[in-house]
Order: C-alpha cells, then sequence, then structure tokens
C-alpha cells in the first residue's frame, strides 16, 4: 500500500477503535443517570427506603461506568488535532467551538456535580444531592447535544460557504440546528435511555432468575419493561424516519446501506435486497438475495416510490457498501429484538395480573433479558459503523475528504499510538467488567443507615 | 484570517489569548495539585498512601482534569492552526500524556473495588507521573519552536526531545509535586502532616533551582524571548516577575520552617502565578513562538464573538460550581478518612 494510504488506514483504524470503545460508556452513563434521578425523585417524594436502596445500589454501577466514560473520552478531543490536523484547521472554527460549548456548558456541569453526587451522602442535603443527581443527568444529556451537533453538521453542513479552500460561517444558528441534527440526536438520545434500561433490566433479571433480592429487582425489571415498549417502537420510528431522510440528504450512504447499485426511477416497483456480497469493482453485487416487490415499500414508503443506486456517483464518491449494509441490518435486528422482548415481558406480566410477587415469568424470558444489553450495545455500534462508513469518502459531507484530513505522521507512530490504544483499553475495559461483576454478585447494600446531614460531620468523604 | 487583521480582530484576538491564559492557569494549579500527589504518592510509605493521597482529591480530581477539556475545547474553536499544529507535532508526549490520564482516572474507582489495590496504586503514582512529565515535554515543545513550511509541520516525531524541555518537564514535575505535597499540608494533620514538611521543602529547593536555571536559559537560547526580555519596557515587568516569584520562595521556606498549615500552599500558589503570567507576557504577541502570532493564528472575528459570548458568559459559573465543590469538601481528611454516614 502506497505510504500515505496506509497512514490514512491507520489514522482511520485508530480513530474508529478510541471511538467505538468510547460509545460504550456514556450512553450507559446517560441511561442510568436518568433512572437515578428518576428512583431518587421518588424517595424523597414517598420517603419508601426502597427507593434509596436501588439508587444506591445502581450509583455504583453507574460511577464504575463513568470513570471509564471519562478517560476514554479525553482522547478522543485530542484526536481530532494529533491524527485529523488538517481537518481541525479547516473545520476547526466551526467545529472546535462545539467541543469548546460541550466543555464549558456541559462537562464541567457533570464533573461538578459528580464530586457532590458521589460523596454528598450525608454531607449535603437531600433537596441538594437531588439537584446534584439531576445536574449530572442534565449535563450529560447537554453534552451529547454538543456532540451530536457537531457530527450531524460533519453529514450535513449548513450555515456555511466555503472561500478560497476556507470555511466561512453564514449563520450558527443554520449550523448547529443543521437537517440531520433533530434525527441525529433524538435517534442518540433515545438509544441512550435505552441503553440505561436494558442495563436496569438485564441485571435486574439475573437476580431474579436466580432468586436471589427477588422483592428488590422485580421492580426494576419491570420498570425496564415498561421504558423499553415505549422507547423499542419510538427508536424504531425515529431511525425509520432518519432513513427517509437519508435520501434527501446523503443519497450515497442510503443506496450503501440497502446494497443497491442501479437506479430505481420512480414509478417503478422494485425488489428489497435482504442479503448480498457488494462488488465495487463490477459496480454491482456479486450474489444477493432479493425479496421481490417490497423494496419501494421499505426504502421509500411508496410501493413505486425512486431509489438513487450507487451508479449514479462517481466511483470516487462512493462510500463502502459491506459495512454500512451489514452494520444497518444487524442494527435493525438488535432493534426489534429488544421491543419484541419488552412488548413479551408486559404481555406475560398483563396476563399474570401484573403482581409482582408470583410473576410467572418462564426462565426463557428471564434468559432473553441477558441478551438486552448486549443487544442495546451492538445496536448502538452497529449504528455508528453505518452512519460513520456510510459518510465516507468525506468526513465533512461534500466539503472535506477524508483524505485530505489526515495528519501525514509517520506510519511507525501510529503503529505504537494503536497498539497502546488496544492494550490500555483492553486491561481498563476488562478490569471494569471484572468489577462490575463483583459489584452484581455483592448485590444491593439492604442495611447501612439512611443518610441524614444534619448531624454529619463536614469532612472529605469516603463513599461505601 | 483572510481580511486584513483590523484593530478589532487583534482585540478580540488578545482576550483569547487571555482566556486560554487563565484556563491554562486554573488546570496546572488545579490539577497539578492532584498529579504532584499522585508523583508523590510514589515516594511514600505503603499505609499512609491509600487513604490519605487518594480521599484528599477524589472529591475533585474529576472537575480538575476538565479544565483541561475546556482549555483543549476552546483552543480548538478559537485558534484552530494552534491546536492543530501543537497536538500534531508532539505527537509522543500528548499520546503519553493520554495513556497516563487514562490510568490515573479510572484507579480512583477501580482501587476501591480491587482484592489487589497495590495495583491500582501504582497506576495512580505511575499515571500521575506520566501526565506530569509529558505536560512538561508539551510546554518544552511548545518554548522550543515548530518548524513550519506553509502551515504544515515539517519536524520530526522526537524534535520536541531537547535538554531545555528535559529541564522544563524537571520543573513542571517538580512543580507539581510542591503544589501537591502544600495541598496534602493543608488537608492533613498530625503524623502524616509532619512527613510532609520535609518533603515540601526539597521540593520547593528543586524547583527554585530548576526554575532559576530555566529563566536564565530562555532569553539566551531563544532570540524571540531575548527580543521581549531586554528592551526597555520589557525590562520593567521582567524584573518585576521574578521579583514576585524569589518573594514567593522566600516566604514559602519561612512559612515551611515554622511549620504553618496554609501559607505553603498560598505561596507556591504564588509562585505558579508569577511564573506563568511572565511565561504568557514572554510569549506574546506570538502564541507559537517564532510560529504563529495571537492575532494570525486565531479563527475569524465573528466566531470568536459567538464564542466569547457563550464562553464568557460560562466562565463565572464554572467558577461557582468549583468553589461550591470546595466549600463542600473543605477541612481535613480523617485519619480513616471519612467513614460515611
Amino acid at each position: 500500500m502506497h505510504q500515505s494510504l496506509w497512514v490514512e488506514m491507520l489514522a482511520r483504524i485508530q480513530f474508529a477503535f478510541i471511538a467505538g470503545f468510547h460509545i460504550l460508556w456514556p450512553p450507559v452513563t446517560i441511561g442510568l443517570s436518568v433512572a437515578l434521578f428518576v428512583l431518587e425523585a421518588l424517595w424523597l417524594k414517598t420517603g419508601k427506603v426502597f427507593y434509596y436502596r436501588q439508587v444506591r445500589f445502581w450509583s455504583r454501577l453507574f460511577l464504575l461506568n463513568f470513570a471509564v466514560g471519562v478517560v476514554s473520552g479525553i482522547p478522543m478531543e485530542f484526536a481530532f488535532g494529533d491524527n485529523w490536523a488538517p481537518l481541525s484547521r479547516f473545520g476547526g472554527g466551526f467545529l472546535g467551538n462545539l467541543l469548546g460549548f460541550e466543555a464549558v456548558l456541559a462537562f464541567m456541569l457533570e464533573a461538578a456535580f459528580l464530586g457532590l453526587m458521589v460523596f454528598g451522602w450525608g454531607v449535603v442535603g437531600r433537596r441538594m444531592h437531588l439537584l446534584a443527581t439531576g445536574m449530572v443527568m442534565f449535563g450529560s444529556i447537554l453534552s451529547a447535544f454538543w456532540i451530536m451537533a457537531a457530527n450531524s453538521w460533519m453529514q450535513t453542513p449548513a450555515g456555511v460557504r466555503l472561500l478560497h479552500h476556507h470555511l466561512i460561517i453564514t449563520s450558527y444558528f443554520k449550523a448547529i440546528f443543521n437537517p440531520d441534527l433533530p434525527y441525529g440526536f433524538f435517534h442518540m438520545v433515545i438509544a441512550c435511555l435505552i441503553m440505561g434500561a436494558t442495563v436496569l433490566g438485564g441485571i435486574s433479571a439475573w437476580y431474579v432468575r436466580n432468586r436471589r433480592f427477588t422483592d428488590f429487582f422485580l421492580p426494576s425489571l419491570k420498570y425496564a419493561a415498561v421504558a423499553l415498549a415505549i422507547l423499542g417502537p419510538l427508536q424504531i420510528f425515529v431511525g425509520d424516519s432518519a432513513g427517509l431522510h437519508l435520501a434527501d440528504t446523503q443519497p450515497a450512504k442510503l443506496a450503501a446501506m440497502e446494497g443497491r447499485w442501479r437506479t430505481n426511477p420512480p414509478g417503478r416497483v422494485a425488489s428489497w435486497v435482504a442479503l448480498c456480497w457488494p462488488d465495487p469493482a463490477r459496480q454491482d453485487n456479486a450474489w444477493s438475495l432479493k425479496i421481490p416487490r417490497i423494496g419501494g415499500l421499505i426504502i421509500t414508503h411508496h410501493y413505486r416510490g425512486g431509489i438513487k443506486g450507487l451508479q449514479a456517483f462517481p466511483r470516487r464518491d462512493q462510500p463502502p457498501v459491506l459495512i454500512p449494509f451489514y452494520a444497518f441490518r444487524a442494527m435493525v435486528v438488535c432493534g426489534f429484538f429488544l421491543a419484541a422482548t419488552a412488548l413479551w415481558t408486559l404481555v406475560v406480566w398483563y396476563r399474570s395480573g401484573l403482581t409482582l410477587a408470583q410473576a410467572p415469568l418462564s426462565r426463557h424470558l428471564l434468559a432473553a433479558w441477558y441478551g438486552m444489553p448486549l443487544a442495546a450495545y451492538l445496536a448502538i455500534e452497529c449504528g455508528w459503523f453505518t452512519r460513520e462508513v456510510g459518510r465516507q469518502p468525506w468526513v465533512i459531507y461534500g466539503l472535506l475528504r477524508t483524505s485530505q484530513a489526515v495528519s501525514h505522521l509517520p506510519s511507525i507512530a501510529l503503529v505504537w499510538s494503536l497498539t497502546g490504544f488496544f492494550v490500555f483499553y483492553a486491561t481498563i475495559g476488562s478490569a471494569a467488567l471484572v468489577f462490575a461483576r463483583r459489584i452484581i454478585l455483592s448485590g444491593p447494600d439492604l442495611e447501612s443507615p439512611i443518610p441524614d446531614h444534619t448531624d454529619a460531620p463536614i469532612l472529605v468523604a469516603r463513599r461505601r | 484570517m483572510l481580511q486584513a487583521p483590523s484593530p478589532n480582530h487583534e482585540l478580540l484576538a488578545g482576550i483569547w489569548f487571555a482566556i486560554e491564559g487563565l484556563f491554562l492557569i486554573f488546570y496546572v494549579v488545579l490539577d497539578g495539585f492532584d498529579l504532584g500527589i499522585g508523583v508523590l504518592s510514589l515516594f511514600m510509605r505503603k499505609d499512609v498512601r491509600p487513604q490519605v493521597m487518594m480521599s484528599s482529591i477524589s472529591t475533585v480530581w474529576d472537575a480538575n482534569e476538565t479544565w483541561l477539556v475546556v482549555l483543549g475545547g476552546t483552543l480548538f474553536g478559537a485558534f484552530p492552526l494552534v491546536y492543530a499544529l501543537l497536538l500534531r507535532a508532539l505527537y509522543i508526549p500528548v499520546i503519553a500524556m493520554l495513556f497516563g490520564f487514562i490510568f490515573r482516572g479510572v484507579s480512583f474507582e477501580y482501587w476501591e473495588l480491587a482484592r489487589r489495590k497495590s495495583v491500582w496504586m501504582w497506576a495512580f503514582g505511575l499515571g500521575s507521573a506520566v501526565v506530569a512529565v509529558s505536560q512538561g515535554y508539551i510546554l518544552g515543545g511548545l518554548l522550543g519552536g515548530m518548524n513550519v513550511v506553509h502551515g504544515h509541520f515539517r519536524g520530526g516525531l522526537f524534535a520536541w526531545f531537547t535538554g531545555f524541555a528535559t529541564l522544563v518537564a524537571l520543573g513542571v514535575v517538580v512543580g507539581y509535586v510542591l503544589l501537591g505535597t502544600t495541598y496534602l499540608i493543608m488537608k492533613t494533620e498530625n503524623k502524616v502532616q509532619a512527613v510532609l514538611f520535609p518533603a515540601a521543602k526539597v521540593a520547593a529547593i528543586a524547583l527554585f533551582i530548576v526554575a532559576a536555571l530555566i529563566t536564565l536559559l530562555t532569553p539566551l537560547r531563544y532570540e524571540w524571548a531575548a527580543r521581549r526580555w531586554l528592551t526597555v519596557p520589557g525590562l520593567f515587568e521582567f524584573g518585576l516577575l521574578p521579583l514576585v516569584a524569589s518573594l514567593s520562595f522566600w516566604r514559602l521556606f519561612k512559612a515551611l520552617g515554622q511549620r504553618r498549615p496554609y501559607a505553603p500552599f498560598a505561596w507556591t500558589l504564588g509562585i505558579f502565578l508569577s511564573s506563568f503570567l511572565g511565561l504568557g507576557i514572554t510569549i506574546y504577541p506570538y502564541i507559537v513562538p517564532d510560529t504563529y502570532t495571537v492575532t494570525a493564528a486565531a479563527t475569524g472575528s465573528e466566531t470568536l464573538i459567538f464564542m466569547l459570548a457563550v464562553v464568557g458568559l460560562f466562565i463565572p459559573i464554572m467558577i461557582a460550581y468549583n468553589a461550591y465543590l470546595y466549600v463542600t469538601f473543605r477541612g481535613k481528611t480523617g485519619a480513616g478518612g471519612y467513614q460515611g454516614p
């Protein structure tokens, strides 16, 4: 491979790796922070100790997850400068703004109130503590907003024009609220809420299935099932709308996701490609498994809808097909699995009169819940691979190519940094799994006294 | 950048240079003591290490580290050329710093859950040390200037690795240790505190020597610094700051000798503030010495105004969050840590 292609490929692998690792953690942070806030508010409202115990148990997993999310997020910010210096020079006037806003408006809020949330039990009052939890939740969602605004703008760069290869911002409003933002932001936030609910439900199901702390975890399983029964179908709807929107904004990505090389003009019925093996050299699929007549219906929601194929784009503007095609399908399968399992759980519950004590949940259903967090993780990863690989060969769609955006570092530097990230992330990731298992095995703390801030000494706190 | 720099643009760029300087000072002082405590933990007896070192900063380290995220994000927005150049040219120390942060950050959470706690104590100490050394080389590399041709970095992968940068790295590490030690003196009592006074003294002597060497060598080595220092108006301001720093050192030694709890940290702050203020006015009007001036490296005026409106509003708010955090967790770290309610 040519030296510069090799460097570009290594830089892309490194970014994909650190971003793919990082995105495992913040969705759990966001999802669980919402759950923690709701449970803590219920504690304050009802005074029931059960809710307090729930908050304390899930906080332990939340914090473990939060720590890895924080440390894996910092390399992301720096990657724009070190591996993608030309991208920073070209787009920094806008992208840098948004990362700066994220840090100033959201990140500091989250970080400062996290200290209070973790160590503030018994040090600050209950209302203040609830406020801290709320601020951590708000900060993490706000942070997602700025990141999605930056990423959406790279998908549909609006509010700017080019002047001698320099980016001039004509409207900040149009740039931040670019056409892709509503789809990107809501699709991601719902994914985060789903992620949190599957962690809550999956772990609760494990306890229930093993008959440990059943009274404690049946309610949380129920909350998760109700949340997912609403969020799952909602997410399918949002995702479908995002797909329709792609036909206007990034038709090449849509064609890659659907494995379509030839254009289907409006007014003609098209088949739908279920599976295929793309062959870019021949500009066609080597083989494909098609379902006749439903292509237009699925992709455009019109029986005779027109669909642009990849052949309509010059080769140098075509994205790779294999990854978006299969990643998209895997995401959809995971999404339907999540929604179906949640609805199935509600049906079983409804039939048994929604009583918790003798809920005759089948062991198979509970086992299916073990797969829920895995399906949610997989769906998020696959969704991002579809979104980012499908935007290629552009890094800022239509404005800057990925090949123009990469820092020309000596490849040896990239080999070492990539190896370092791989080894260190494997270390901290597997340690997090070991510790999560330990927290789960030790179960909730049902004995320790409830904190009362009035007579607690103000000292630097140790939690637990 | 395309239009000729208007006086307005020059002013805005100057304001942003000052804001980045403020964020840098916040970061260096606040995360500096965290990192210094981490480095110090490598040299402390095992039985005092876990309880005191970590619990004294576990409430604030995340907020402290966030100042670097703030600095990075706003630098990316206001001075994208500098952001791209520095991180690209200093690839090795930047990546090393990120690796150090990874281990420093997770160790707070992991050591409480781990059966073999010593592993994560080492991760905390070594991670902090790697971060401190890398930041020293980043600063040294910045002062050393960059080989830039047509906006592209043309220097080697190890261009930052010079004797002078090594001296700066040593200064940063020793400075952080001094900050960390004097911070711990405020947060501890009795036996633990007693060990810290001699440790602080050693760090202070080392920092004094290194800082004096850096101050002498900078104008000798770098022509841009000599130009700034040895002209008549420069002579006044540059004469004043070493004077303030020397006074702070003198008062620091006195306070350590009298075993006062709070004064050593305060005078260490005096040393840091005068050093970084000196650094700022030495570099100005450059932001990367001999390569980019502040005005030339800044992004367009409209972007600077837009960012200033948002970030400027939030600077006092961010300071307020942090102040509330520190006030809530004020006071001494108990002998066994706070056991919880």
